[in-house]
């Protein structure tokens, strides 16, 4: 353990965080407001890959989970009028609970099948949205009361903060014991029980982290951004835009889901003076990405270090 | 290598990493340049480049700045647009707003054709002080929240008319149509279930009765529906005289099957997509005889200054307009009105000079509601004011049918359309 | 009268399912691909059809034409550009392929959808019909155009069937299914086979595509939603399943025909949404699957 605090990609790490915190004394309120957004898509990615990359378990909607704390907090903002805490603990408990939900075909089902539920539960989540229009705002979103902060610097650094702790726990969870349990179960669930392991209660707990995190995230995103609404966080793009990012950044790293996410949507801004056709070439060039390099953008970087 | 060739391959190089490095500055923001009194003003539009009217926002601002710009700018200062696409979404639309404000310093964002992506954005237009105006959205919540909470809301204006007007504009033409010409006498309301339909809906509830119109059923269908046979067929049993449509996000599909099976009922009320030129060809000849709502026609000259901007409209961009470059291009001159009379580019005098609005456009004689109104900073709507008119899709050619003092074709249907029996014939 | 309708409407809704979600289940059946850009071939051949026949007006059947060759030239891409780079990388570690032909399609998809949009917009069309006008059968006006589409549905099927059961090739497709390695044993070039049967697949998808956006309309908005339906249909039926597909792809045209004129047309997707879920729950290898 003492090795890994004074391991290089430690050190690197904590040193990008550190500057990272400092933006907002040098850089303009509008890359703020892209990070900031970045930041929460971050932890849609690494939360995605702890289901996927140590659970191996094919969740093709997360914003099945994202969805559900993102409604649950902004519902009970502008229904209840709770103060802003509670209400996103209310998402993240909503959206944990859909993940326990979803924990129990998985139990059942692997690989596509496993695939097109979790599709399908999007799917249901987004009609159940738009026949509950009267309270979900339906079609055209939820416009909420309340924002965490009409200003850049201090949304930035909640975004940093909540993303550098997710990050931290869902590593730590991926190197543990309880990682270990999850990899194996995921490649060899025969051998992994027959080694002992309750894989049941291993994976449900994976789900309910992952949703845990998604949830959290999907409620402070529309804190942020002060509206919910199917086209911002349950619509199968965006779930698309996180497996991308994970996959990009380098599934199987936790990290990797974060590089990728922040990769994806500064590109996306660096490329907007192309308007129509940024989308088109950051799908080429994450399809590029993946083609030469499996392991990712992480993969990249140890690659180049270690040649 | 020559001498030469290196200089030229030197500075091939040199103007490379001078230019990324120029991207770099500019993304980080570093680059502060000092405001003079000559400063371009900069308008923020925000819009969905990949759908005719959101295509149609855009032309219709750069339309508006080229005129503007030729003819000397606003006070001398030239306009220049910020135009960002926002593929349909509400967070695109939110970041991109945000990055206007905060990195543009534009002085006002207009656009939007989607009711969500405006109400999305209004939250922010309140809390970051800026002029917003909507110029293609039709819900009536985008009026309603500036009335809700005035001093907090005051920056948005809803350029163009809230859903609760578009159905008594159609409720007006249904009757001196279809009541008064073709003794229509039963309707049923056709709508998708979105936000705007909501008080749409409602709207006709209220005014077809009052024009003649007994309404049968209302029927609401998720904009996602590509089958309209079952609900023709239950129409079709039902048997009133019209369909009202309430339709923005659908029109193709529900147009061409009404045609293609020939579903014995006409077919009017706001079918929105119609209104584009090129819906002709999207349907295959299928909306022949369909009416729709618009804000102009081709040809019509509802004030002085439609046809100079539909004819300048169609020279530059190859196409007629659609309903929201006619809004754009007002709000446009509104914008550069009230900066000139409020001699500022200041939110607060902005939106006091925009409420005092009272010019002709291309749509009408243009006056936003007062904090009284429910609808308030919506246009003002009614006989001398902005009215709209109804179109019917007669031979490939969008006629204008309705006001009747406008009017250069009458209404005509296509043949498996069952009309009552004329009296008067 | 009702019911009737309902048998007639939910047929050719049904059976444009089946014709659309076949050769996704064909390509699985023989190569195990999943591809997630199926909607961008379907909407890619009705963009063209559309183009071709009524943008520069050379009429219906030119029209259709252009869009199957669009097919067959959009499947070749996926094939070439995306899957068969994938499945010969020797970066991939083998186990992880179909993790990474997946990620790679769902890109390929969105950049089908991405250039869609740019050259035609996101504004539906339709395809010009092969047959205008309608038909009064049994009391029942149905447009033309539905029948046909029912009609070249079932001859396309029966085709396939006959490749597939009665030719030298439809046997090595079949092989190539159950064991590649034997196959390649004995000779044959997989690679071939594989080749073939995108073509197969690019045939299917065109003209699948064409009926679509003759009979329902089309835009590259559509193309997620059209391959989560073949989706759908080919798991609930049983991946791999040609058989199963067929006959779950009429059982969800029907319950969505039924939901739609006995509850709601706003409520259609529900009901079949709720039967896959339990579909896979209690049977998950689907209504005709084998495990």
């Amino acid at each position: 353990m003492k090795k890994f605090f004074s391991s290089k990609p430690f050190i690197l790490t904590i040193g990008t965080l550190a500057i990272a915190s400092l933006l907002p004394f040098g850089v303009s309120d509008y890359i703020l407001g892209v990070l900031t957004t970045a930041f929460y898509f971050a932890v849609f990615s690494m939360s995605w890959d702890l289901l996927f990359g140590y659970a191996g378990e094919v969740n093709f909607g997360p914003t099945f989970l994202i969805g559900l704390g993102a409604y649950g907090a902004g519902m009970a903002d502008s229904l209840l009028n709770l103060p802003v805490p509670v209400c996103i603990l209310i998402g993240a408990l909503a959206a944990v609970i859909g993940g326990v939900a979803l924990a129990i075909p998985a139990l059942r089902l692997t690989g596509p099948y496993l695939g097109l539920i979790t599709l399908v539960a999007v799917l249901l989540l987004q009609q159940v949205i738009v026949i509950f229009a009267g309270v979900t705002g339906g079609e055209i979103g939820l416009s909420m009361p309340d924002v965490l902060s009409v200003n850049s610097a201090p949304n930035y650094e909640y975004a940093l903060a909540f993303m550098t702790v997710s990050g931290a726990i869902l590593f730590a969870i991926s190197r543990s014991n309880f990682g270990l349990i999850l990899q194996a179960a995921g490649q060899d669930p025969i051998a992994a029980r027959a080694l002992g392991f309750n894989i049941t209660k291993h994976k449900i707990a994976a789900f309910a982290i992952s949703a845990l995190f998604s949830g959290l995230s999907g409620a402070l995103l529309v804190f942020y951004l002060g509206t919910a609404s199917v086209n911002a966080v349950v619509d199968i793009a965006i779930g698309v835009r996180v497996i991308i990012a994970a996959v990009l950044g380098g599934r199987r790293t936790i990290i990797g889901g974060a590089i990728g996410a922040i990769f994806l949507i500064v590109a996306g801004e660096i490329l907007r003076p192309l308007g129509q056709l940024s989308t088109l070439v950051v799908a080429i060039m994450a399809l590029i990405v993946i083609m030469v390099s499996p392991d990712g953008l992480l993969g990249m970087l140890r690659a180049r270090r270690t040649t | 290598m020559n001498l030469k060739g290196f200089i030229a391959a030197r500075s091939i190089r040199a103007g490379l990493l001078a230019s990324a490095a120029t991207m770099l500055v500019g993304f980080a923001g570093w680059a502060v340049s000092p405001a003079q009194a000559a400063d371009p003003i900069k308008i923020g539009i925000t819009t969905e480049l990949a759908t005719i009217p959101g295509k149609a926002i855009a032309n219709g601002a750069e339309l508006a700045a080229d005129q503007i710009n030729a003819a000397g700018g606003i006070d001398g200062r030239q306009i220049q647009l910020v135009i960002e696409d926002d593929h349909l979404s509400s967070t695109d639309a939110v970041s991109s707003f945000q990055r206007m404000v905060k990195e543009d310093h534009v002085v006002a964002v207009v656009g939007t054709f989607v009711s969500e992506v405006g109400l999305a954005l209004e939250p922010w237009s309140a809390r970051l002080h800026e002029p917003y105006l909507i110029t293609g959205a039709a819900a009536n919540q985008l009026s309603q929240f500036v009335h809700k909470d005035y001093a907090r809301n005051k920056y948005i204006f809803h350029a163009y008319l809230p859903a609760a007007f578009l159905a008594q504009a159609v409720c007006d033409a249904s009757h001196d149509i279809l009541v008064n010409q073709f003794h229509m006498k039963t309707a049923v309301i056709l709508s998708e279930d979105a936000a705007w339909t909501q008080p749409l809906d409602a709207g006709y509830q209220g005014c077809l009765p009052k024009a003649g119109l007994t309404v049968e059923k209302e029927i609401r269908f998720s904009p996602d529906t590509t089958d309209f046979t079952p609900i023709y067929q239950q129409l079709a049993s039902l048997n009133p005289n019209v369909i009202i449509a309430g339709w923005a996000h659908v029109g193709v599909q529900p147009t061409v099957q009404w045609n293609t099976q020939h579903v014995p009922i006409a077919l009017a009320g706001i079918n929105a997509q119609a209104g584009s030129s090129q819906f002709w060809q999207a349907t295959n000849g299928g909306t022949e005889g369909v009416i729709t709502g618009n804000v102009a026609a081709p040809g019509v000259a509802i004030t002085p200054k439609t046809l100079p901007f539909s004819d300048a409209y169609q020279k530059k961009f190859g196409y007629s307009p659609a309903y929201s470059a006619y809004t754009t291009y007002d709000a446009m001159y509104m914008l550069k009105d009230a900066i000139e009379r409020a001699k500022s580019t200041n939110a607060l005098p902005l939106v006091a000079a925009l409420e005092k609005t009272d010019m002709v456009g291309t749509q009408g004689r243009l006056e936003f509601l007062g904090q009284s109104s429910q609808f308030t900073h919506a246009l003002r709507y009614g006989p001398g004011y902005v009215t709209g008119v109804a179109i019917q899709w007669q031979s490939g050619q969008q006629k204008t049918i309705w006001p009747l003092n406008l009017a250069n074709a009458k209404a005509e249907f296509p043949s498996f359309v069952k009309l009552p029996k004329m009296a008067a014939n | 009268m009702l019911v009737l309708q309902i048998l007639i409407d939910g047929f050719a809704i049904s059976t444009l399912y089946a014709l659309g979600a076949l050769g996704f289940t064909l390509i699985f059946g023989v190569s195990g691909v999943l591809n997630l850009a199926h909607g961008g071939l379907l909407v890619v051949s009705a963009m063209i059809a559309y183009y071709v026949g009524t943008r520069l007006g050379l009429g219906a059947y030119i029209g259709a034409g252009a869009g199957i060759l669009a097919g067959i030239v959009t499947a070749m891409a996926t094939y070439l550009l995306i899957v068969r780079p994938i499945q010969r990388s020797r970066v991939i570690p083998a186990r992880e392929r179909e993790l990474f032909v997946l990620t790679g399609t769902l890109l390929w998809g969105v950049m089908l959808q991405e250039m869609l949009s740019y050259i035609f917009t996101d504004t539906p069309i339709t395809v010009k019909p092969l047959l205008p006008g309608i038909v009064d059968f049994l009391g029942v006006t149905t447009p033309a155009n539905e029948f046909i589409t029912a009609a070249i549905s079932w001859v396309v099927l029966g085709c396939l069937w006959l490749l597939v059961n009665r030719t030298k090739m439809g046997k090595q497709l079949l092989a190539a299914s159950i064991n590649p390695r034997g196959l390649t044993l004995l000779g044959f070039e997989l690679s071939r086979i594989y080749l073939l049967v995108w073509i197969i697949y690019g045939v299917l998808a065109g003209i699948a595509g064409i009926l679509l956006g003759s009979f329902l309309g089309t835009s590259s908005e559509f193309i997620p939603a059209l391959t989560g339906s073949a989706f759908s249909i080919v798991v609930l039926g049983g991946l791999g399943s040609v058989s199963g597909t067929l006959f779950a792809a009429y059982v969800i045209g029907y319950i969505e025909t039924l939901t739609a004129y006995l509850v709601s047309p706003s409520l259609r997707n529900v009901p079949a949404l709720v039967l896959l879920i339990l579909v896979l729950y209690i049977r998950p290898q689907g209504l005709l699957g084998r495990r």
